[in-house]
């Protein structure tokens, strides 16, 4: 091989691992599992509304492990993982975490009361409403939060206001609680 | 003796893997990455015959084209909180609605919900308005405002329900003008 033709294959060769880089950065952008945010971001400065109709500033939480997530009842993916997030409320709200259900549903209060009324859920084999704190998602605060490709979409923010981790899609159960754990100090 | 030179091989294989690696990267891309509700679907408008006569019935077929990867509820969910696909015409005067006729879905499961079915429509979905022009419908050319409605998911997350607007255009003739019978693949009685 000559120089020149040398030269030329360790360009195509950086060429080609940039390229690598970029599909797989474009990959993990994808709806299928989490994403840890690029760094340690400050959480939004964003008021909820909760079913009363009573601000719910996101700062107020400070303090407390928060993991926000975005969901509506018309989202089978997000039902499918209401358990899950009944069961990490359940075993470590006592321990500085607390889960914020924030509907994007259109008809707000009145689509998510009955829903959160009446809809059981199997916890662990117990049957179980979200007994967790729910608030009214708005386009205004997702966009703040970075804009929402898909539902469900969780952020797991720390005792200090930082986004750990940006979750897209269904959690693992394993993962957040793993996640949380660390978060809490327990991990 | 000169070597044989290695360089077209390192070429062909650079090539091949970077290949590689854009199809693999447009097909995650295809079937994952959530983008916006409305651009899940392709819309084409259909009408039955050419012209439409005054007086007589004739239909409008919205097919929709679900981008791979992603469905849509059925017109009928198995679940009063999840949001059926409905097309809603705003007519003009002179025309009545007869009906308005969705195919059934397929109930499937998806890894969020792997015991219970959802009823949706995946790839192509035919839906269709039975529609009669009487003596006050404008003559000539016509359109009819529809909305589209859906609410889309892929196999781990969904984007929120989206109204789509589509619309039927055709020519309104006269009572008893000759009329042909078109785009039969998706009006006949046997086509779904």
């Amino acid at each position: 091989m000559n120089i020149k033709n040398a030269k030329f294959a360790w360009v195509l060769c950086a060429v080609a691992l940039l390229a690598s880089g970029t599909f797989t950065a474009c990959g993990g952008s994808s709806a299928k599992g989490s994403s840890s945010a690029k760094s340690l971001n400050a959480a939004p400065d964003v008021t909820f509304k909760n079913l009363d109709g009573a601000d719910v500033p996101l700062a107020s939480l400070k303090g407390k492990v928060v993991l926000v997530n975005f969901w509506a009842t018309w989202c089978e993916p997000c039902r499918s993982e209401i358990p899950a997030l009944i069961g990490l409320q359940d075993k470590y709200a006592s321990k500085g975490f607390t889960m914020l259900g924030a509907s994007m549903d259109e008809d707000g209060k009145k689509a998510i009361d009955p829903f959160v009324a009446n809809t059981k859920f199997n916890v662990n084999g117990t049957e179980k409403t979200m007994d967790y704190p729910i608030v009214l998602g708005t386009d205004a605060i997702t966009d703040k939060f970075g804009g929402l490709l898909g539902m469900p979409t969780s952020y797991l923010i720390s005792r200090d206001g930082k986004i750990i981790k940006k979750y897209i899609g269904v959690v693992n159960e394993d993962d957040v609680t793993k996640d949380v754990e660390v978060a809490l100090g327990q991990g | 003796m000169r070597k044989t030179p290695k360089f077209p091989v390192l070429l062909a294989l650079l090539v091949i893997a970077f290949g590689a690696m854009i199809v693999s990267a447009l097909r995650a891309q295809d079937s994952a990455a959530p983008r916006s509700a409305a651009s899940v679907t392709t819309n084409k408008v259909y009408t039955s015959l050419e012209p439409v006569p005054r007086g007589k019935e004739f239909q409008v077929a919205v097919v929709v084209n679900i981008a791979t990867g992603y469905h849509m509820n059925s017109h009928k969910p198995l679940d009063t909180y999840l949001i059926p696909t409905t097309i809603t015409p705003q007519l003009p005067a002179g025309f009545t609605l007869k009906d308005t006729v969705y195919p059934p879905g397929k109930d499937l499961k998806f890894p969020f919900s792997p015991d219970k079915p959802l009823n949706v429509y995946t790839e192509n979905v035919t839906l269709r308005l039975r529609l009669t022009a009487d003596e006050k419908a404008a003559l000539g050319d016509t359109s009819i405002p529809i909305k589209l409605r859906y609410q889309a998911c892929n196999n781990s997350a969904c984007l929120p329900p989206v109204n789509v607007p589509v619309t039927a255009q055709f020519k309104v003739a006269a009572a008893g003008a000759s009329a042909k019978a078109v785009h039969a693949e998706i009006f006949s009685a046997t086509a779904k």
